[in-house]
């Protein structure tokens, strides 16, 4: 656990924010301080799968000044609020729906490594204060977060939803909290409040392609959403929709239409159903990128096309403004973007790119060095265990050639609610199918032990696996807990959901290069892309279903219980004010008195007669008796299971 | 079971002999041979009370426990205090706070005339009659008048003087020096208020001997005077019109809406207010306008700030969006160059569809937001217009919505010019159209807090002048303000206690938090407070407590914990308890009411056998 922060070190950090305010008011009055500034991007790539990746980038950004959170020209006045409000240094949310398919569409670019995300929302934020404060802050952060967003955010409010992880997700000092709710629905209501951050929303430019029912069609829809703020650099808000659609074929002539596997053509009206005309008027650059994958561009190269837009495998339909190339450590041009500057279109000029394919293509884009993906094992409702299996794609031998005795290494986060209660020391490790001693993988493990209804369990591992290795499972036991009856989520019959793992390559980092353009050149995209990341994934969230109870099981076990009850205590009271010799002597006389009929009520009680009136008839008697006990328990029988049919 | 023991039946009594004694089994049977034909059986022993006791006691168990069970089953609720809020409730009703004031005349004569030292008395007693006929204001208590009079010969006054006026200060020569010198020169003589902290007006009567009519300049503290020729009767009518008219009731007429006729005021429950200012660009495509507001928007409205502060905590934020259209037709006309939008077309105007103003994270809880637009028309509707009912167009071009805020139509420079399209440009609203801007912002801001925008002369009958603040409100305006807000909020406060006790009476299985309790106990203290404040005069520490008293009043009825009344309903206790008690309580009524009813047949017998032992004897 972390020390408590001394108290010379809140002082210090109130004069430098005293400093800080007088710095800021200093430059304030002095000169204009920078302008707000808005960009727009949409970066389109073919994937390998037919279907097409739209990348949609906008970044609002505020320089520093005492005005923040007060005044604003373009940039959201409720997001620069909420930085200011809660001390925020950097934040991301993200609403997703579908799975990143990480084989198909890619597992080592900067696309999949940060804008891949968990289905759900995913929320982590690092907070610029003091360590005690800081369960507080993400409490109200969260039901700031869910106003804002139309969403469920607010269930990460309690502290068994969301974690601390000190190394294993992100290097942080213990201001860091993570959470993630796998089961929220993403839709349209929640980007409507996103738009609404931008300054011309969907009315102009980029986002006016947003077309619902195109976008929401898509195979995986993530809507992104992450803030940095700091003294130097003011606010900067990134706001990402990453798309993968389906192309609608483009009717007309299709080569090779005797095959099926021919990439679709298609162009941005075909994609989203909707005409980009011209920039959002406000917008500092407003550009569109086309990113063909190594895989291609590797074969464009081999062939010496000197057009790049209208090679023999296919064309852009129109002649880009600018190629911008990537190349790897290795001076290996690895892929190529097509850029386009949308701004001097305009409405009556509308603007629209599509690609052409000329040849059946088949290239594949470039894995992560693991394909992870983690499963349960077990059955019943009592215990089950967790599995993580990582299968080698084999590509440090095109990274590092393929020595023998060289390892890589791999950091695994996960958090488990407290409901399934993890045991951490039956971790067991086999590579290759075999059972390895833990010491022998883990470099480094860090556990926090969930507590019931308190903490969620978190798990930070890093691994380190031999680089010949194919295959490593990791297996966890776990017992599932039971919940207090009013914990269950409406329709708790359906399970539970683990958030999804996450598995990062520190070694590997996913970040291009482009050395032909200047930093300067402002297109926060391509900022992006070259900003240092580690190749990161997720896995599958998993789905544990608990015993769950049949809920109106209190008020039956309430009055089954005090049936019993009241039968005993009534009976009880009946013997101790009973006066079994009276009853005697009344029934004698009502016998005498009344003849046949409490003669005979008197005798099916068992009771004995005057010997004379026996004979024949008490033999008959008994056997009516049995008769009609017989018959009771057959129909009652029947009743019973007519009832029990029907219900 | 009982029944069984048939078998082993004890010797077969006599059938002539039904006479029982149930209570012990062994006890010898009756041995009495008793009548056979159809009398009451009689016993020879005494009764015996042992079941009797025992289901007496089962009975009395279960009726002593059941005020246990209510007790241990109770759910909590915090007692409030029901009395003191009828006491408040009383007091508010019977007789409003009334904020007791002084109204100090000088007169300043010109003409050396013999002093005369009962002239003050005679002229104070003169005021009073006058004050007496003109309507008083609602939240006006009672004013001491007091009054000076100054000539060349001397200086007397009447025996209590209110204001901090000194004789020989101020003279009528000081009136050459302009309004604005005459009245920070009056303001530093009188200081400000009294010296209890209560208010004090002060009207000064200038003698010019020269001048012809009469004028009266209202300063922008707590005095005003009257210059001209002037006799007493004329002098005393004229103080008395500015005192109740200006200072006592804002300038609103009769029938006219305004501050204490009804309206409310504009700020949060919790005391807090945020002034949002959104300037829209309707068609970014055409031109795009922004502006400084962060230097000359704050510079000009900190004061502002400053001068509400009793009133509401005023937070200041401002916004530029785009594609913000409105939502309401415009026609061109012709004959006015430009397009009109009529009256009609107002409510129809504020677009929330498009026109994302958002609240502001600062507005948490009850907090109000008060929205200003600049709104700036596309190419295709400049210039555009507001036409009043009259047809005449309006000349600030801008509107108010009570409760919500102002609009204000601003036509950009561009639009007169002829309309050519022209990109991307970013132009800037100038410093001077930003400060007219919000200048027309602060006239709309103090019609939404219900004083007058503007104020016209023909009010009076003399000419009168008025003399603005940079505050944009006036100290006796602010005293005004202040009054009005103590009583609404205090009416306020006391309707949300009342609500709050009588929903509380109403429903016996809510959990009342012992917070709540606590709540409206401060908030009843912070009410008493205030109208003490408010009998001494004091109003801006009226307004603070009255504010403070609603604030809680309304954090106690909006608690979270209120909710948690569907937890508790009755009808879950009785689905909890029934299944035991229904069954039990019915065999234990009905056997202790059996068991009565036999005692009391047996002891009949016994006593029919005790006098049918006691005749033959």
């Amino acid at each position: 656990m972390a020390p408590p922060p001394p108290p010379a070190g809140r002082i210090v950090f109130l004069s430098f924010l005293l400093t800080a305010a007088v710095a800021a008011a200093g430059v304030a009055s002095a000169a204009a301080p920078g302008q707000e500034e808005f960009t727009e991007e949409l970066l389109l790539r073919p994937l390998p799968d037919r279907k097409a990746l739209a990348h949609f980038h906008f970044r609002s950004s505020a320089p520093p000044a005492d005005s923040v959170g007060r005044h604003h020209h373009l940039f959201p006045k409720a997001i620069s609020q909420l930085v200011k409000k809660y001390h925020i240094s950097e934040l991301e949310l993200s609403f997703s729906q579908g799975r990143w398919n990480y084989e198909q569409w890619g597992g080592f670019d900067p696309m999949s490594t940060s804008n891949a995300k968990p289905p759900g929302v995913e929320l982590w934020a690092v907070f610029d204060l003091p360590l005690s404060e800081i369960d507080v802050t993400w409490k109200n952060l969260t039901h700031t977060l869910s106003g804002l967003f139309c969403a469920s955010i607010n269930f990460l409010e309690s502290s068994t939803a969301f974690s601390a992880p000190r190394w294993g997700f992100k290097l942080n000092e213990g201001n860091l909290r993570y959470g993630a709710l796998p089961r929220e629905a993403v839709c349209t209501e929640n980007l409507t409040p996103w738009l609404k951050l931008l300054p011309c929303r969907d009315k102009a430019g980029i986002a006016s392609l947003l077309y619902r029912p195109s976008i929401y069609k898509g195979y995986y829809h993530s809507q992104k959403l992450k803030l940095r703020s700091s003294q130097s650099v003011g606010i900067i808000l990134d706001q990402t929709l990453t798309v993968v659609l389906q192309p609608n074929t483009v009717s007309g002539k299709q080569l090779h239409s005797t095959r099926g596997q021919l990439q679709p053509n298609w162009s941005m009206r075909h994609l989203f159903n909707r005409k980009l005309s011209g920039k959002c008027l406000v917008s500092k650059s407003s550009k569109i990128f086309i990113e063909v994958d190594k895989g291609i561009a590797d074969k464009i190269n081999k062939t010496g096309s000197d057009l790049p837009w209208n090679n023999e495998f296919f064309k852009l339909s129109n002649y880009p403004d600018r190629l911008i190339k990537d190349l790897n450590e290795l001076e290996v041009q690895s892929s190529s973007l097509y850029e386009y500057d949308v701004s001097q279109y305009s409405e009556e000029q509308p603007f629209d790119v599509g690609i052409t394919w000329k040849l059946p293509l088949i290239w594949s884009c470039v894995p992560s060095p693991f394909h992870a993906s983690r499963f349960l094992m077990g059955s019943g409702n009592e215990r089950g265990s967790i599995a993580l299996s990582f299968m080698s794609t084999n590509l440090h031998k095109q990274i590092f050639g393929s020595p023998n005795d060289c390892s890589i290494k791999a950091v695994i986060f996960q958090v488990v609610p407290w409901y399934v209660k993890v045991y951490y020391h039956s971790l067991e490790i086999f590579i290759d199918g075999n059972r390895k001693t833990i010491s022998e993988v883990v470099d480094k493990i860090h556990v926090t032990p969930s507590e019931d209804k308190l903490l969620p369990g978190t798990l930070e591992m890093l691994l380190r696996f031999p680089c010949n290795m194919q295959s490593a499972t990791l297996t966890l036991d776990f017992d599932k807990g039971f919940l207090h009856i009013d914990e269950y989520p409406p329709d708790a019959n359906q399970g539970f959901d683990i958030p999804s793992a996450l598995v990062s390559f520190p070694e590997f980092n996913s970040a291009r290069s482009y050395p032909e353009i200047d930093a300067s050149l402002g297109s926060p995209l391509i900022e992006n892309f070259q900003e240092d990341s580690i190749v990161k994934s997720y896995t599958e969230a998993l789905l544990v279903p608990l015993t769950t109870p049949d809920f109106s099981m209190p008020y039956n076990v309430i009055t089954f219980t005090c049936t019993v009850l009241a039968l005993y205590f009534g009976s009880l009271l009946n013997a101790l004010r009973r006066r079994i010799s009276e009853e005697e002597r009344e029934l004698k006389k009502t016998v005498t008195r009344h003849g046949l009929i409490r003669l005979w009520l008197a005798k099916l009680r068992g009771q004995k007669v005057d010997p004379m009136e026996s004979g024949s008839s008490s033999e008959l008697a008994g056997s009516k008796k049995l008769l009609f006990k017989v018959v009771f328990v057959a129909v009652a029988a029947v009743l019973f299971h007519y009832f029990s049919n029907n219900s | 079971m009982a029944e069984i023991t048939g078998d082993e039946a004890p010797s077969p009594p006599p059938p002539a002999a039904p006479s029982t004694s149930g209570d012990v089994p062994q006890s010898p049977s009756s041995s009495t041979p008793t009548s056979t034909d159809g009398k009451p059986p009689l016993r020879t022993t005494k009764p015996g009370v042992k079941r009797l006791v025992l289901t007496a006691s089962v009975l009395v168990s279960f009726l002593v426990g059941l005020p246990i069970l209510l007790k241990s089953t109770e759910i909590h609720r915090s007692p409030l205090p029901s009395d003191a809020i009828t006491a408040l409730a009383n007091r508010l009703h019977s007789n409003l706070p009334s904020f007791p004031c002084g109204l100090h005349a000088v007169f300043l004569r010109a003409d050396p005339s013999p002093f005369d030292a009962s002239l003050p008395g005679h002229l104070e007693r003169s005021i009073s009659a006058q004050l007496q006929l003109l309507p008083a204001a609602p939240t006006a208590g009672n004013v001491s008048v007091s009054t000076t009079v100054e000539s060349a010969r001397g200086c007397s006054s009447s025996i209590s003087v209110g204001s901090g006026w000194r004789c020989g200060t101020v003279t009528a020569a000081d009136l050459a020096r302009g309004d604005e010198v005459f009245d920070e020169l009056l303001h530093s003589v009188l200081g400000s208020g009294g010296r209890d902290g209560s208010r004090v007006y002060t009207v000064v009567v200038v003698e010019i001997d020269d001048a012809e009519g009469m004028r009266v300049v209202i300063g922008k503290h707590r005095h005003a005077w009257v210059v001209g020729k002037i006799d007493e009767t004329k002098a005393v009518t004229a103080i008395g019109k500015v005192f109740v008219k200006y200072f006592m009731n804002g300038g609103i007429e009769e029938g006219e809406t305004g501050i204490g006729k009804g309206e409310f005021m504009p700020v949060g429950s919790d005391g807090n207010l945020v002034l949002s200012f959104s300037l829209l660009n309707a068609d970014p495509s055409d031109w795009v306008y922004d502006w400084e507001f962060e230097k000359i928007g704050e510079r000009m409205l900190n004061p502002v700030v400053e001068a509400l502060r009793p009133i509401a905590e005023i937070n200041i934020e401002s916004q530029v969006l785009y594609h913000t259209p409105k939502s309401s037709y415009s026609y061109y006309d012709d004959k006015l160059g430009g397009n009109v939008l009529s009256m009609g077309d107002i409510p129809f105007f504020v677009n929330s569809n498009e026109w994302h103003l958002d609240t502001s994270i600062s507005a948490t809880g009850r907090s109000k937001v008060l929205q200003f637009v600049v709104y700036i028309p596309s190419a295709r509707e400049c210039p555009l217009y507001l036409q009043l009912p009259d047809g005449v167009l309006s000349k600030t071009n801008a509107f108010i919505s009570p409760m919500w805020g102002g609009v204000l139509i601003w036509n950009p420079p561009d639009c007169s010019l002829g309309f050519k399209k022209t990109h991307n440009t970013q132009k800037k609203m100038s410093s001077q159209e930003l400060m007219e801007t919000i200048e027309i912002f602060i006239g709309q801001l103090r019609q939404l807090f219900g004083l007058k925008p503007y104020y016209l002369s023909q009010h009076m009958d003399i000419p009168t002048k008025f003399i603005v603040s940079e505050k944009g409100f006036t100290e006796w305006e602010l005293d005004l303000l202040y009054r009005q807000h103590a009583c609404s909020n205090l009416l306020s406060c006391l309707t949300t206690l009342e609500s709050l006790s009588s929903l509380v009476r109403s429903l016996p299985r809510m959990i009342v938090m012992d917070e709540i309790g606590r709540q409206v106990e401060l908030s009843l203290e912070a009410a008493n407070l205030a109208q003490r404040n408010a009998t001494l005069g004091i109003s801006d520490s009226s307004a603070v407590s009255a504010t403070r008293a609603r604030a809680l009043a309304e954090d106690a009825f909006f608690h979270p914990s209120i909710m948690s009344i569907s937890y508790a309903s009755i009808e879950h206790y009785f689905a909890i308890y029934m299944p035991f008690f229904a069954p039990v309580s019915l065999h234990v009524l009905l056997a202790a009411v059996k068991e009565l009813k036999r005692y009391k047949a047996e002891r009949a017998k016994y006593s029919v056998f005790l006098a049918s032992r006691a005749t033959p004897s």
